[in-house]
This record gives C-alpha cells, structure tokens and sequence, in this order.
C-alpha cells in the first residue's frame, strides 16, 4: 500500500496538519481507519513522518480524515487530496 | 507490476482445472476448475491493486456460468482492500442474484478484513482444513467453532479487541519501563522510580525499578495517601523534600522510612491535558533532589505524558469499547455504501470511494452520514451523486 520514500515534504505537512487538527496520531488513525484505511497505525505515522510514501487512495483517505477534524472545529477542507494538488496549492501560495 | 494476467472463461468440466492464469513474477496465479458443480478458482500469491481487477475479472466471467462459486485462498500469501473490494462486490452480486460465494481456507488476516468490511455477511466460509493450522493462537481458539461447516459466519466480540486500539498495552508498557530506566540512570539522587498509571479505573504501577518501590507505590494506592497519588489525581507535582519534616502524608510517610526511603518526588504525567498518572522518584538520602534533579524529572514527565497522549491511554474501556464499535460499524456502511455504487456506477472500488468524497464534501456532510445515505438509497428509488447544497453541515 505504501512504498518507501526519501522524500518527505509534502509527508512533513500532512503531519502539521495532524498537529493543527489537535489529534494524536492514535485518534487520527482511527478516523482514517473508519473512513477505509488500510495501514495500521505505525505505518500511518511512518506516512506522516515521510517515511513512507502513500498510494494515491491512502492518500485521500487521510486527506479525508483530517479535513473533517476540521470542519469539526469549523474550518473549511484545507488539507489537499492528492500531491498535484498539494503541489498546485504550493505553487499558488509562492505566487502570492 | 505489470503481470500479463489475463481473464479466462471457465468452461464446464468435472474435478478438472481447465483455466490457469498467472504474473510472469510467480506472485500471483489463478487456477480455475469445476468441482461438484461448484467454480473453484484458487488464488495463489498476492492480490493487491495491480492484479485485483485481474482477479475480478475472472471472477466475473466465472460468474457467468456459475452461480455457486468457491474461491480458495489456501495458497494466497497476501491480500489487502483491494483484492477486498473486489470480492466484496462480486459476492453482492452473486447474493442478489441467489447465488452464492464461498470463501474457502482463509487466513486470520483475511477473516479480520471480511470481518471489519462487513463482507462476511455476504460470503459463506469454508475450512476444510481441521487443523486450522496457518492461524494464528487467538484466532484459532476464538473462531474455531464458526468456522467449521458453511454457515455464514460472525466473529465473536471479543475478537474485536485485537482491532482499532490506538497502541499495544505491551509497547506503552515496554516504553514506560524504559523511561524509569533512563531516569533511574540520570536522575543522581535516583534510588528508585516508578510510574503510576490509571488503568480500569485505578491507579496502578506499571513500572517499577525494584520490588520495594512497587510495594511503596501500592500502599499509597490502598491508602489513597502519598505523593503518587495526589500527583496522580491532581495533576500537579509533590516533593516530600525530607520525610523527617512531612506532614502531608501521614501513614506514608511513616511506610516509606520503614522502607530506607527519605525523599520522593512525583510528577504528573498528562494524556491530552488530564492527568492519567505519576513517575514517581525516591531516595534514600533527604533533600536529595537538588534543582538540577527537579529539572530532569520534569524533562522524564513531558516526555511521557506525549508517549502517553500518543498511546490514547486516557480513552477508557469503556470508552474506547463504544469507539471500536463505532468504527467498526461506519467501516461496514461505508463497504456497502462502495458496493452499492460500484454496481450502479459500474466502476471499481477507488472509483466508487471517490464519488463517495466528493459527495462528502459538494454536501458539506460527513463522510459516514453519506455512506449511511448511499445504503439508505438502497430502500428508495435513486441516490443522487449530484446533490446540491441543501445538507449544510455548518449550518
């Protein structure tokens, strides 16, 4: 499901968001858990960290899990879906 | 992997394999025959998102002929949702159509994954083997009974349990059993440590350096008076600088000197800002705790009180008991909710999940709500994929 990766970049921010979302990777992994998850939950820290890379579909569903923490705490999906995404975002921000 | 796997059409036959399909790689293969009227295709190797189409399309044009149809896993070394996803919907559709899909020899992984994805309503399971050999202890002695014959098969509760616990109470236990180590090492005026945990509802030590400050620790919880205690409960630090002067603790003041002990140390150790227990430090020697001291152990505290908050150790049985069915239970709507659109869409699995989120999030409405509205559909005439803005989940 995921593959081994030297970057960790876009990884680091998914963990930034985690952070931002005020949830333990515990909690986290049981809502990517329930949203359809299929890495357990050492392999989802390793995810966030960038240690290893997530298929694009894992990738959507931690996506997906975050981004309803934060519509939870009433914010909107700030959390991109998949790494062209994340890159266009990344691009926009660096124009502005 | 590109693996060359091509679907085959079983034809008619009796006790004999008459289709093989196979990656150039050796790791995944598919035999079909017909034994006793039934399609047997047996699954050798991995099935993951590179060859589960394969395997479904082989599936489906068994399932053209046949409406009883085995599929065995004795031989298959790995299989994840995807490979899931696949048999998920073919056994819908067998079902709806009054036929049947049998899953025959799978592995503890596989049951756990039928089982969590709610596909083990829809499948019958076979185990021919009596043995049950290739699962593992837990496993073997929990299902044992289930799995015999080819009735529809449901796990027993407490078999959930090796499911969605945040961490391993043997690795949070192994963790705390490291720091006391450190701290015994690094805190000078150390002569034990220790760390009290809330676990059932009651303070317990969980680490200890020796035998003598487990005892001391556990007097203090039967008497609910002591340092390790009030650090427990108040989530703020004690230090008994010297026992000669104490008076805050009576009775343990008392049992500790009996002990050699003149000096304690307890600081609070947090999971998600509340307080869930101690590390206690003790030494021989009175006003042993120099600020240096005081400093490291606060250092030892922080530290725990994240490996702690990480391990969801504040979650208590009960709650995380509720939890774990919850997860479960939207686990299984959101299967059924793919499976539904997967057959109307005629799409596949990651196909299916993704009109899922995005009807998640045009809806403003939380995934597993629109899971339950998918399966919902199901007892009325259409499920919109387009849905406008009227389920405003923000108000």
């Amino acid at each position: 499901m995921a593959e081994t990766s030297a970057t960790g970049a876009s990884a680091d921010v998914l963990d930034q968001y985690r952070r931002a979302a005020r949830l333990s990777h515990g909690d986290l992994w049981l809502r990517y858990f329930e949203l359809g998850g299929m890495s357990n939950a050492l392999e989802l820290e390793a995810i966030l960290y960038g240690a290893l890379r997530p298929s694009a579909h894992e990738r959507e569903v931690i996506a997906q899990a975050l981004n309803e923490r934060f519509v939870e705490l009433g914010g909107n999906h700030p959390v991109p879906y998949s790494e062209s995404d994340a890159d266009r975002l990344r691009d926009k921000n660096s124009q502005t | 992997m590109g693996n060359g796997v091509t679907a085959h059409q079983a034809t008619s036959g009796c006790g004999a394999d008459v289709t093989t399909a196979k990656d150039p790689f050796g790791q995944f293969a598919v035999t079909v025959g017909v034994v006793d009227a039934r399609a047997v295709l047996a699954v050798r190797g991995e099935v993951d998102r590179v060859n589960a189409p394969e395997l479904g399309a082989m599936l489906d044009a068994v399932i053209e002929r046949h409406r009883s149809v085995v599929l065995d896993l004795a031989e298959l070394d790995f299989m994840n949702g995807w490979g899931l996803g696949v048999i998920a919907a073919r056994a819908s559709r067998l079902k709806r159509s009054g036929g049947t899909l049998t899953i025959r020899s799978p592995s503890a992984m596989v049951l756990r994954l039928l089982d969590i994805t709610g596909v083990a309503e829809v499948v019958l399971l076979e185990h021919p083997d009596p043995r049950r050999g290739h699962l593992g202890a837990e496993q073997s002695s929990a299902i044992a009974d289930a799995l015999l014959g080819t009735e529809p098969y449901h796990l027993p509760p407490h078999v959930g349990k090796i499911t969605a616990i945040p961490a391993d109470t043997d690795v949070v236990d192994g963790a705390l059993r490291l720091v006391v180590a450190l701290a015994r090492a690094t805190v000078g005026a150390a002569d034990g440590v220790s760390v009290s945990l809330r676990r059932h509802g009651h303070l317990a030590t969980v680490a200890a350096s020796d035998q003598t400050i487990s005892d001391m620790d556990a007097s203090q919880y039967a008497t609910g008076e002591g340092p390790c205690v009030d650090a427990s409960v108040k989530g703020r630090w004690f230090h008994a600088e010297s026992l000669d002067t104490e008076t805050r603790w009576p009775t343990f003041t008392l049992r500790a000197q009996a002990l050699g002990i003149n000096a304690g140390l307890s600081s609070p150790l947090l999971a998600e800002d509340r307080p869930v227990g101690a590390l206690n430090i003790y030494s021989r020697t009175a006003m042993a705790f120099a600020p240096k001291d005081q400093e490291l152990a606060s250092v030892f505290a922080v530290e725990t009180s994240l490996i702690l908050t990480s391990a969801g150790v504040d979650v208590t049985d009960e709650q995380l008991s509720r939890r774990r069915s919850e997860t479960l239970w939207a686990r299984r709507v959101l299967a059924q909710a793919e499976g539904v659109i997967m057959e109307r869409e005629s799409v596949e699995t990651d196909d299916a999940y993704r009109m899922l989120c995005d009807y998640s999030r045009r809806s403003n409405q939380p995934f597993r709500e629109c899971a339950q509205d998918v399966v919902a559909s199901t007892q009325r005439p259409q499920f919109d994929p387009e849905p406008g803005p009227k389920h405003s989940h923000n108000g």
